[in-house]
């Protein structure tokens, strides 16, 4: 960032003397435009020597995929995103027969179980049990007067969301992948954590009366950033954020405007 | 000898044992939950009565699904104004249960145990009806439906019984001046229909029976034409409809409270009965109707049709909900009364883009009440909310369709004045 040309250093004005035209000796004062010295760049050092980095919604060790940083300006911008409370979506991989007391695949083993009585089905009327459930609990915590004719119009449209704090609640399940013992799962959620959701594939595996640990948690979308703006490994170089932050900047006004108003 | 390293963590995993919870031969189970007011008994769990322990208060309002234990899977079950009556499709003896106030005898006679000559007039538990079967070891009970205080059980092969109140004849039976029905062991019997009786409904104080070939019989209180027969009197012998009914294969009818609604086969809809409520206000200004109407809507081959006390609900065959009359009708509060019919938007039963396939199968209605069911079996309730019969958990009315927490798959619900019943299955 240093080795970038910075800004042009500001000019002035001063009367320097010169040499009058035609005589020697007599010394004229003639205006000229001389770069101030305090903006030279032997003066005033490099010009970045520290970043602000801000970063969005956490994300786990265990856990990977899409994790939001603001650098410098953007950290304000940061802050008006978390009010926007939008959606995040994980892919959530899990495997049945197994229960540990992390409910991920790395901790102490609990129990075994058979899981051979599973199906698809039954594992799809579970998510839209707990679809339902979430779906009131969503209501409840939004704070608006259900008597309301607001509140209806609203809920016709399915903008009623909490927009203050509340706990995990989930918008939405849908189940990619049942290959008996393993299962993947699409959940698009609001204020959780990935410990949450790991949570969440235990008490699945428990309600289908056997038992299930997380395998992978993956965000693939936090708000308006997908994986498609998110930048790999190896793409960690100035260019491409240069370009990733100026690709994003439209959708991220669009939506604070949309939001917040 | 210090921490276990992997490979010994590996081989400790693969010794543990492997518990089995179900088998592949698991079968779901089916389960009743009721919910509303228990103090008439009609929840059918005597702790909230009497409470069996001295720590126990006793419980006025049960506000969210509690589980009821049957002996016997129940296959069809109805609310009335105080009670309900639960009928499983069994061979054996026992065939249909009841709950509640007993004193016009709608649960047939429950002999006291106190006094072996008196019968209770509330009755706290599922308790057996006793019904005068020729072979009660070969007839199925199909539908139970109540009314205010009489009932009617319908079986397959020996017609339709009748017990409870009969003032305005609506048990079918001559009306008796001076009768005392409270303690009456008299349970009549109804065999004279054209055809098979498919399906019985109670109204407030009158019956209706469909038949196979689709024709419509009723019997009881006319004041407010709901028996549909062309006059305001009482009828006490079951008559068959004319109107614009005649010669129309009807497949469905329904009624709670004055007001009478039948489906036909063609997907028409077909009214009579009370319209103080601009029920029928799409045919005429009258607020009696004593003839079966036609009802000129235009929202498509109706599947379905249920009837409240002042509003009504109609399912359409592409799963779409209607509503008109008046009270909440579930569009928000702004929505009183309507003589045409209003759609609830689908995305208030949880039809969205990312579940695009959800669609109301079953509409039932309760005296202010509405319900509706989801093919993914998910219980929707809206109206007044009197003493906690809608079964959210919260006292307050609901102004638009609210999702009932229950832990099962909703097979079929019942609504009465101020308590429901429903019949689930369990997930797994």
């Amino acid at each position: 960032l240093n080795a970038a040309p910075g800004r042009a250093p500001r000019q002035q004005i001063r009367f320097l003397p010169a040499p009058a035209p035609g005589g020697g000796g007599a010394v004229e004062l003639v205006p000229a435009r001389v770069p101030v010295l305090a903006d030279h760049p032997l003066v005033r050092g490099p010009r970045f020597r520290k970043l602000k980095i801000g970063a969005g919604h956490r994300l786990d060790v265990k856990a990977s995929g899409v994790f939001v940083l603001g650098i410098g300006h953007g950290n304000k911008l940061l802050t008006d995103l978390y009010n926007c409370h939008l959606t995040k979506v994980y892919t959530v991989g899990g495997l049945f027969g197994k229960a540990t007391d992390d409910f991920s695949d790395m901790g102490n083993l609990v129990e075994k179980t058979t899981f051979d009585h599973i199906t698809r089905e039954k594992l799809e009327r579970i998510l839209a049990v707990i679809q339902g459930t979430n779906h009131k609990a969503l209501l409840m915590y939004s704070n608006i007067d259900m008597k309301t004719q607001e509140a209806y119009e609203l809920a016709v449209k399915g903008l009623i969301r909490p927009m203050g704090k509340s706990p995990p609640i989930i918008t939405a399940v849908r189940c990619l992948q049942f290959a008996l013992p393993e299962f993947q799962l699409e959940i698009h959620c609001l204020h959780e954590t990935q410990q949450y959701l790991r949570k969440m594939v235990h008490e699945i595996g428990l309600e289908l009366k056997s038992s299930a640990v997380c395998t992978q948690v993956r965000r693939i979308r936090d708000g308006v950033f997908t994986v498609d703006d998110a930048l790999p490994r190896t793409r960690w170089n100035l260019q491409s954020i240069q370009e990733a932050i100026q690709n994003c900047q439209l959708k991220v006004e669009t939506e604070l405007e949309k939001t917040l108003g | 000898a210090g921490p276990p390293g992997t490979r010994q963590l590996r081989e400790a995993e693969e010794a543990a044992p492997v518990f089995q919870y179900a088998g592949k031969a698991a079968r779901r189970k089916d389960r009743v939950f009721v919910w509303g007011f228990s103090y008439s008994g009609a929840l059918g769990i005597p702790s909230f009565v009497r409470p069996d322990a001295g720590w126990k208060k006793p419980r006025r309002i049960q506000p969210t699904p509690y589980r009821l234990e049957t002996e016997e899977k129940i296959s069809s079950a109805a609310c009335g104004y105080g009670f309900t009556l639960l009928a499983s499709n069994t061979r054996d003896i026992t065939k249909v249960w009841g709950m509640g106030l007993n004193k016009d005898s709608q649960l047939g006679f429950q002999r006291s145990r106190r006094d072996q000559t008196k019968g209770y007039e509330y009755v706290l538990e599922p308790s057996p009806i006793p019904l005068p079967l020729e072979e009660p070891q070969r007839t199925r009970v199909l539908q139970v439906s109540c009314g205010r205080a009489h009932s009617l059980i319908l079986t397959d092969s020996e017609g339709v019984f009748t017990m409870g109140n009969n003032s305005y004849g609506q048990c079918g039976r001559k009306v008796v001046e001076d009768e005392i029905y409270s303690g009456s062991h008299l349970i009549h019997q109804l065999k004279e229909f054209d055809s098979r009786v498919v399906q019985v409904v109670c109204g407030q104080d009158h019956s209706l029976f469909r038949t196979k070939k689709g024709s419509v019989y009723a019997c009881g209180w006319g004041a407010d034409g709901q028996t549909g027969l062309g006059h305001y009197n009482i009828t006490s012998v079951p008559t068959k409809l004319h109107g614009d009914i005649a010669g129309v294969n009807i497949i469905q009818v329904s009624s709670y409270g004055d007001c009478c609604l039948a489906v036909s086969d063609e997907g028409d809809v077909f009214g009579w009965g009370n319209s103080e409520y601009l029920q029928l206000a799409s045919v005429t200004e009258t607020t009696q109707v004593n003839v079966p109407r036609h009802l000129p809507f235009k929202i498509g081959k109706v599947k379905e049709a249920a009837c409240g006390g002042t509003g009504n609900i109609v399912l359409t065959e592409d799963g779409n909900v209607f509503v008109w009359g008046y009270g909440i009708l579930g569009k928000g509060p702004n929505l009183i009364e309507t003589g045409v019919p209003e759609m609830i938007p689908p995305s208030l039963f949880g039809c969205s883009d990312f579940s695009p396939d959800i669609r109301v199968a079953h509409v039932r209605c309760g005296l202010s009440q509405f319900a509706a069911l989801t093919n993914r079996g998910e219980l929707f309730v809206w109206g007044k909310n009197l003493r906690g019969c809608l079964g959210t958990g919260r006292m307050e009315d609901q102004y638009f369709p609210w999702r009932v927490t229950v832990p099962g798959e909703v097979v079929d619900v019942a609504c009465g004045v101020d308590h429901m019943v429903s019949m689930v299955r369990s997930f797994t």
